[in-house]
């Protein structure tokens, strides 16, 4: 039995950080990582990179590297390779480690459950040959793989960051589709302003731009009708860009518009959640220091609500210095001194955020799908025109739908149709997203053997004065 | 909004209660605090079971299980129901016995719809069951269907026939005014002539609305379900004295659950899991059938479900008030028995009487020992 101040679930960039942070103020912590090193999403792999050279992988990444060193250093418990399925309002923490369940009971649980991409359903995008920017990178971090002759389709920050990887790498990229409607640059244009006060951001992000366009590959501005060409797989994309219907053969296409708080831990712990209308996503409520609905249960980083890596830190910080406080560890006095600074670097990269999220703001006809033939439900393969008719059988809940259709009940537990759902049956009710709502979601959070399960034995939870121990 | 009859809740015992009233030409109003199948009619395990009832509800459930066969186009929807024949393993011969003493009472009283199974009849329905077992009892037209898509198409087939089904509608209050009901809701107002309580693991208040006492408990009875595999179970199985259930549905997935309950929160209409409960079923279907060791579990989940002291429903008339009438307490096995009930009920609304025999299943039957 391990009786812990605060289990972290997350080896990200939020979680590496709460985790230095509590450990320096003498909490008994122990993080809980799905990866066999930390680093989550963004910092794969990035203190053993399978690459000989990460400088192509940009700055950020190089720092995350110095970011997992210090988290190694650091007295606390790693458990790699785990992957929790069960996380309890009572500080229970079930996870399975190389087949077997293990149980901790801890006072505080930090959730940094990270970010994932909102998915892009347009027709044939479940098709093989079809994958997300994200998986590029992951694929290009863990293992040092590309994809040559790749068309790259979407928007954001991210898609680019990929596209100028590649070219670093001497990767030939096929083309760049960029479907960033003409409408989102003159939204954005009045954030400018004051998104110019980080001006060091902006200026890499024109850099990232720059350095695609002087690469030379073929670029297409504010494409629309976007449709994979192929029938059992890729072999081009279709789009509409510059008042002419364009096909691009390919045999890979990455797509990406954006990513999203990944809300299985959170919504299945019933922590009260917010629509956020501006990065069009539900995300965990929090207080300033990441504290949910649930007092003893916080949340930082990506999964909170998205603010990049770098927000992230600052957040993971700010939770870990509350949580601190909460043990009895750190005065309130102390705990608003300490966070001081880093609130007010999280208000000052606010500006910035919100003129990315109003540039990228994604359209509604690649977030929502448009055609009755293209899948929502990649594990149950329920089409718009299923979920439709479902809908017109009176199921006007998400939960009520997902009964009805099976849309949602698969291995990924509606992690990707979920946002879908949500704005398909807002806009078929004509009421606003919190009006729906979203899935109940239970644990297990990931897939679990009978066999382990049947092997799991119940510890009784430690008594408080082995918890204070 | 005025009808004749006002039914409190969306379950399937509701739908079907609206569905027969309806088609008889009685204005429905059907109230559903939440959205109909939102509770224990929409997330059940889905059997459809006649094998192993009470005597009391063997003719109630007989005859629901022929209108299963034949329901889907009773009610010009799909609720799933499949055929399959259900089996309940006896793990020894002591559970042997107790099935041969269940066949000589079932004879006894005219019913030949369950048979007894050797060990290597057994074996032969179920390949992948563990050899030590020593046979069982089947039951070949029983099967299970998809809970939400059975309640969904009663309530379909209610509003086809112009049932008015308001979701999201709590009962406040309910008082009988005169001649009529008179019920306030959230949302509305509403009178009507007669008032069915089909409101499942919340009957109790309503009951109490109408001036009836009832000793009903509430449990959250937990399922698990894995992710699809390969056939290997046609029969949807059970045990004789283990708490061994499960089914595999046509899409592959196998259904777990065996009646280990979680943590029943009526008032915050919510559930919790039993984690160590679960892995005890999990040992046992695992002990039972080896091959399911390898299935993924994809989703655990309870529901809320209301039960009686004897695990037996009420239904018919309320004690205490005219044209009131109550269908609730199933105690985990009400589903098989919907489209049964709802025809009972309409029968007692508009006539007065049911061919069945539900003295039984009286609201009052423990009023002399609460007394």
């Amino acid at each position: 039995m391990q009786a812990l101040d605060c289990a972290i679930i997350g080896a990200g960039p939020a979680g590496m950080t709460a985790a230095i942070e509590l450990s320096k103020g003498g909490a008994k912590v122990a993080v809980l990582d799905r990866g066999t090193r930390a680093g989550g999403q963004i910092y794969r792999a990035a203190a053993a990179s399978p690459l000989p050279n990460t400088s192509a992988l940009g700055p950020d990444y190089q720092a995350g590297a110095e970011l997992i060193a210090a988290f190694e250093r650091t007295d606390l418990t790693h458990f790699a390779s785990s992957d929790a399925w069960h996380l309890g309002d009572d500080g229970r923490v079930l996870f399975s480690h190389l087949g077997e369940t293990h149980e901790l009971h801890c006072r505080e649980m930090l959730l940094c459950p990270g970010a994932m991409e909102r998915p892009m359903p347009i027709p044939g995008w479940t098709l093989p040959g079809v994958m997300t920017a994200g998986a590029a990178q992951v694929m290009l971090k863990s293992d040092a793989t590309v994809a040559e002759g790749a068309v790259f389709a979407g928007s954001g920050p991210l898609l680019y960051l990929i596209v100028a990887q590649y070219l670093r790498l001497g990767v030939p990229v096929t083309a760049l589709v960029d479907t960033t409607p003409r409408q989102n640059y003159l939204n954005a244009a009045p954030l400018l302003p004051r998104a110019l006060r980080q001006a060091g951001q902006l200026k890499k992000g024109i850099a990232l731009l720059r350095e695609i366009r002087s690469a030379g590959i073929p670029q297409y501005r504010f494409a629309e009708n976007l449709e994979v060409l192929g029938q059992n797989k890729a072999k081009g994309l279709r789009f509409t860009s510059g008042g002419q219907i364009r096909e691009i053969a390919a045999e890979t296409i990455f797509l990406h518009h954006g990513v999203q708080p990944n809300l299985n831990m959170t919504r299945a712990m019933d922590l009260a959640h917010r629509w956020n209308p501006q990065q069009l996503c539900w995300q965990v409520e929090t207080d300033a220091f990441g504290q949910t609905s649930i007092q003893h249960i916080s949340a930082a980083g990506d999964g909170a609500g998205i603010i990049g890596a770098d927000g992230a830190r600052i957040a993971g910080r700010l939770a870990a210095l509350n949580i601190l406080h909460r043990l009895g560890r750190l005065s309130e006095a102390d705990r608003n001194r300490q966070a001081t600074p880093g609130i007010a670097k999280l208000a000052a990269m606010a500006p910035f955020r919100a003129f990315i999220d109003r540039l990228y703001h994604p359209a509604n006809a690649l977030r929502l799908p448009q055609n009755p033939d293209t899948l929502v439900c990649r594990c149950e393969e329920q089409t718009l025109a299923d979920l439709r008719e479902g809908f017109n059988q009176g199921a006007r809940d998400p939960n009520a739908l997902k009964s009805l259709t099976r849309c949602g009940m698969g291995p990924c537990q509606g992690r990707q149709c979920g946002h879908m759902v949500t704005g398909l049956l807002s806009q078929w009710r004509a009421e606003p997203t919190e009006a729906v709502g979203y899935y109940r979601l239970r644990s297990p959070q990931r897939l679990l053997t009978l066999d382990e399960l049947s092997r799991f034995q119940a510890v009784p939870a430690p008594t408080h004065a082995e918890a204070a121990e | 909004m005025k009808g004749d009859v006002l039914v409190i809740g969306g379950g399937i015992q509701g739908c079907a209660t609206a569905y027969h009233l309806a088609r008889q030409g009685a204005s429905v109003i059907l109230l559903e605090k939440d959205y109909a199948g939102r509770h224990a009619s929409g997330v059940n395990a889905g059997g459809v079971r006649l094998l192993g009832r009470d005597m009391a509800e063997v003719p109630l459930s007989k005859a629901s299980m022929e209108m299963w066969q034949t329901l889907d186009e009773e009610l010009g929807h799909e609720t799933g129901f499949r055929r399959q024949s259900v089996i309940n393993i006896a793990a020894d011969l002591t559970d042997m016995t107790t099935l041969r003493a269940r066949e000589e009472r079932m004879q006894a009283a005219g019913f030949t719809h369950e048979r007894i199974l050797s060990r290597a009849e057994l074996l032969d329905r179920l390949p992948h069951v563990n050899p030590d077992c020593a046979g069982g009892a089947i039951s070949e037209q029983d099967g299970y269907a998809i809970p939400y898509k059975s309640t969904s198409a009663f309530r379909l087939a209610a509003e086809r026939h112009r049932a008015k089904v308001v979701e999201g509608e709590e009962l406040l209050s309910l008082r009988r005014v005169g001649p009529a009901w008179l019920a306030q809701g959230h949302k509305n107002r509403y009178e009507a002539e007669t008032v069915v309580n089909c409101a499942g693991a919340w009957a109790d208040h309503i009951a109490l609305m109408i001036g009836d006492n009832v000793p009903l408990s509430h449990a959250a009875p937990m399922l698990m379900i894995t992710a699809r595999m390969p056939h290997f179970a046609a029969p949807v199985v059970g045990a004789v004295s283990r708490q061994l259930s499960f089914k595999q549905f046509k899409n592959g997935t196998v259904l777990i659950g065996g009646g280990a309950k979680g943590f029943a929160d009526r008032a915050n209409n919510r559930t919790r899991l039993d984690y160590a409960k679960l892995a005890s079923a999990a040992r046992t279907t695992v002990e039972f059938f080896p091959i399911m060791r390898r299935a993924s579990i994809n989703r655990m989940w309870a529901g809320l479900e209301a039960y009686m002291p004897d695990n037996l429903p009420v239904i018919g008339p309320a004690a205490n008030a005219d044209r009131a009438f109550h269908a609730f307490g199933f105690s985990a096995h009400g589903f098989q028995m919907g489209p049964i009930v709802g025809q009972v009920m309409a029968d007692l609304v508009l006539g007065g009487q049911s061919r069945f025999n539900l003295t039984p299943f009286r609201i009052n039957r423990y009023d002399r020992k609460i007394l």
